[in-house]
């Protein structure tokens, strides 16, 4: 049974009850995401000194992309890829209706975020999959550096600094589009990303799945190097 | 090795260097000189710094050997910088020549962090062969972040 909202944000300031927040998984990978990518990209751009620090949070990081992947096939109705993953001419309608003035937030990911969604998922899955196999060329190596050949590891490295840009990109986007939702349209897409209700079954399911993404992170990047 | 010997070797390295400097080797050939002692430095300080970092098994006679040919390749790029290197297969930034005092100081900095390694390594001490490792890395980090061109 889902517990009832302690407010319904976007009645607050539309007028149309659409959603109670997000579940706390969710709130908990998209925050605790941004924080690390914001780390991420400070410390991969500061000096080699910070690479240490660099490494660590991309395993973070990978933890948190595998708990978002399992908990997209098993996890909450509106977290789940099957429930925000539409056709393009979904999304295509979408942003018609958007412009012929409706202003309502289906619940969960709307057709056109849905595809924002992937795009950063798969972009960052791209970022710290080139990074376990990325080097500095001196003291710094990603942990499966050692598995390939130097020419893997020079392209894996190339690719690892381009595509922080397509990266950078996509949250640029991503926060405009916040905005422009937030206070052009005055629907609340924030307070949901805050305040959020969670079902019993979701909390069990999410905290298995969290403590499986941190053991399958750790093989990855400690047990199965050695 | 003993101290002797040692220096003898390192007096020998440096009057080859002085000699191949004074010679003064084409601009692409000093490129590939100065690469080709990063490649041993790479090689190795790498291997000390795996085994500082726990990703390889700590090895007393190894780290010292190892340790001995890093001080060795340490002192061979510098004398690499010549005039006209700034250009071609190279990743070296022309602040390199904009700025020669502070790369100076970075590579006397890099070279004398290098020279306690052997020593270090030979107390067979772990953990004070870490926080040399340690020290050589970022005196290494601290050139590559002003003078070497990212990838």
């Amino acid at each position: 049974m889902r517990i009832l909202p302690r407010r319904l944000p976007g009645e607050a300031l539309s007028g149309h009850a659409t959603r109670s927040g997000w579940d706390f998984p969710t709130r908990f990978f998209h925050w605790t995401l941004a924080a690390l990518v914001t780390f991420s990209f400070v410390t991969g751009k500061v000096g080699e000194s910070w690479l240490v620090w660099h490494m660590k949070s991309g395993y973070a990081i990978i933890a948190l992309l595998l708990f978002r992947l399992a908990w997209g096939l098993v996890g909450s109705p509106e977290a789940r890829f099957a429930s925000f993953v539409r056709r393009p001419a979904a999304a295509l309608a979408y942003v018609r209706s958007l412009s012929a003035g409706k202003r309502e937030l289906p619940p969960g990911h709307n057709p056109l975020g849905g595809w924002s969604v992937v795009a950063m998922l798969a972009c960052l899955a791209l970022q710290v999959g080139t990074g376990l196999f990325s080097n500095d060329e001196s003291s710094h190596e990603g942990p499966l550096a050692a598995k390939v050949s130097d020419a893997m590891v020079d392209r894996m490295t190339s690719i690892h600094g381009w595509n922080q840009y397509a990266i950078l990109t996509l949250v640029v986007l991503h926060v405009a589009a916040i905005s422009f939702y937030q206070w052009r349209l005055r629907l609340d897409v924030l307070g949901p990303m805050v305040h959020g209700s969670t079902s019993k079954r979701d909390s069990i399911v999410a905290a298995v799945l969290a403590a499986l993404a941190v053991c399958a992170t750790y093989w990855l990047v400690v047990v199965y190097p050695r | 090795m003993t101290r002797n010997k040692r220096f003898l070797a390192l007096a020998v390295l440096g009057v080859t260097a002085l000699a191949v400097q004074a010679q003064s080797p084409k601009p692409e050939d000093q490129i590939k000189l100065r690469k080709a002692a990063y490649d041993m430095m790479g090689y190795s300080f790498g291997g000390i710094n795996a085994m500082a970092e726990g990703k390889r098994p700590y090895d007393k006679e190894e780290a010292a050997r190892l340790a001995d040919l890093l001080v060795q390749v340490s002192m061979v790029p510098r004398h690499f910088f010549g005039e006209g290197t700034d250009k071609g297969e190279t990743r070296a930034k022309p602040e390199i020549w904009t700025h020669r005092a502070d790369f100076d100081a970075k590579m006397d900095k890099m070279v004398s962090e290098a020279a306690k390694l052997p020593a270090v390594a030979r107390t067979g001490d772990e953990a004070a062969l870490k926080r040399q490792a340690k020290a050589v890395g970022e005196a290494c980090g601290s050139c590559h972040d002003d003078f070497r061109v990212k990838r």
